[in-house]
């Protein structure tokens, strides 16, 4: 008993303390979240509606899909169903992130309705070196992607940017940055397109 | 009467204006060092860091100094770290939900300012041992001080790397951006040239 008594005598300025501080990021927390959310999603949104003009919501999917990403990790992700003032289904777009130049990289990739062709990615979040991987961010590298094929994409070091196909033009100095988000685009493009396949998302659409 | 009044403006102007130069923590005390060389790529960014601290370091330093008396010498610093450690939180989350874009820049550096030992220094320094008063002006002046050297240093690479002030073009166009000032490079080569600076301006003169 008298080490209890002990015990409480020298730290229960330090077991209150916790206690008010505990109170006082959680009413902060409680008081912010929903801005916090609301921030985040509207920050999707936007940048999903750069990619897709004609959007104007976007619904998550309730299917989950597993994306296998480097050495047998699993990715979970959601698609979101682009949907048009009338209510037509004008594209996907997903998250997708991998390992980039400096550490990971969060893409928020959109494909068109029939999942043939890509409408752009956008990032989300990075930490690629300024000047250098940084431009992955660049109008002149996310052009190349927009209208290429979506499906297996190349990375080369020379070429014309301006030829929209399945070759991507590296961005000088930073070719582990470009390799890394060809990579992302690969991994998830095929595993995605596969799965909405065989979830019957796809065919529904072509119809 | 007025002889006391008059000793106590003078100790606190002094506790106010120490951390503006005399003390400065970066120029002249060379403590926190981690964000004067992480977040000074712009000038936004280290702003919303100084402000930051000066928000934890009021805090912290006001409620240190109303627990000084009850303070056990063997848990101080683990009291110190926990009243940090939740008004950072806080902090953050403010960032989060009113500054997102700004949060996003900062990144892991907003919790990093737990461990920054600037504020450690200050609860152990001056809030665990003065009055409230006292306390507070030096949180002010102390964090005042690092916000200026940290817009000083951010001012000047920005103005270097990117032809840009606060967002607004300043250089010509004709202006070539150094790049290497927005490298962690550019950040030591600053920090070392402006301390060097510094010293020369404080440096006694021999008799």
């Amino acid at each position: 008993m008298p080490k209890i008594k002990y015990f409480m005598q020298e730290s229960w300025l330090l077991i209150v303390s916790s206690f008010c501080f505990g109170l006082l990021i959680a009413v902060t927390d409680a008081a912010l979240s929903e801005r916090i959310e609301q921030n985040k999603t509207d920050k999707l949104n936007n940048l999903t509606k750069a990619l897709l003009s004609q959007a104007v919501t976007f619904q998550p999917l309730d299917e989950e899909f597993q994306v296998v990403v480097e050495a047998a990790k699993k990715q979970t992700t959601k698609v979101y169903k682009a949907v048009s003032e009338t209510g037509q289904c004008v594209g996907w777009s997903f998250n997708a992130s991998g390992k980039g130049f400096a550490d990971k990289i969060e893409l928020v990739v959109a494909v068109d309705k029939d999942f043939q062709k890509l409408a752009g990615f956008n990032v989300l979040i990075s930490s690629e070196t300024p000047g250098f991987g940084d431009r992955i961010k660049s109008s002149y590298y996310r052009a190349q992607f927009v209208g290429a094929p979506a499906d297996r994409l190349k990375l080369l070091k020379t070429g014309n940017p301006a030829d929209i196909d399945s070759d991507i033009i590296a961005i000088t100095g930073a070719t582990v940055s470009s390799q890394a988000v060809v990579d992302i685009m690969n991994n998830f493009l095929t595993q995605i397109r596969e799965q909405m396949q065989q979830k019957g998302l796809l065919g529904n659409v072509g119809q | 009467m007025s002889d006391n009044n008059n000793r106590n403006r003078t100790v606190y102007k002094s506790a106010l204006l120490a951390g503006l130069w005399r003390e400065n923590p970066t120029f002249r005390l060379l403590i926190g060092m981690c964000p004067p060389l992480a977040v000074t790529t712009a000038v936004k960014p280290a702003l919303t860091m100084g402000l930051s601290v000066i928000f934890v370091l009021v805090c912290s330093n006001f409620v240190i100094s109303l627990m000084r008396k009850l303070l056990k010498p063997h848990l101080r610093i683990i009291m110190f770290t926990l009243t940090i450690a939740a008004f950072v939180t806080v902090c953050d989350l403010f960032l989060k939900a009113y500054a997102p874009d700004m949060s996003e820049i900062l990144g892991a550096y907003v919790p990093l300012i737990i461990v920054n030992c600037l504020i450690i220094f200050r609860a152990e320094a001056c809030a665990s041992k003065s009055g409230i008063i006292i306390s507070i002006l030096d949180a002010v002046g102390m964090g005042g001080g690092f916000t200026l050297a940290l817009c000083i240093l951010a001012g000047i690479r920005e103005i270097l790397a990117t032809g840009k002030f606060f967002g607004y073009q300043l250089m010509p166009q004709a202006f070539v951006p150094w790049l290497a000032m927005q490298m962690p490079i550019g950040a030591f080569v600053t920090l070392g040239l402006l301390l060097g600076l510094v010293n020369t301006l404080t440096r006694k003169k021999k008799i």
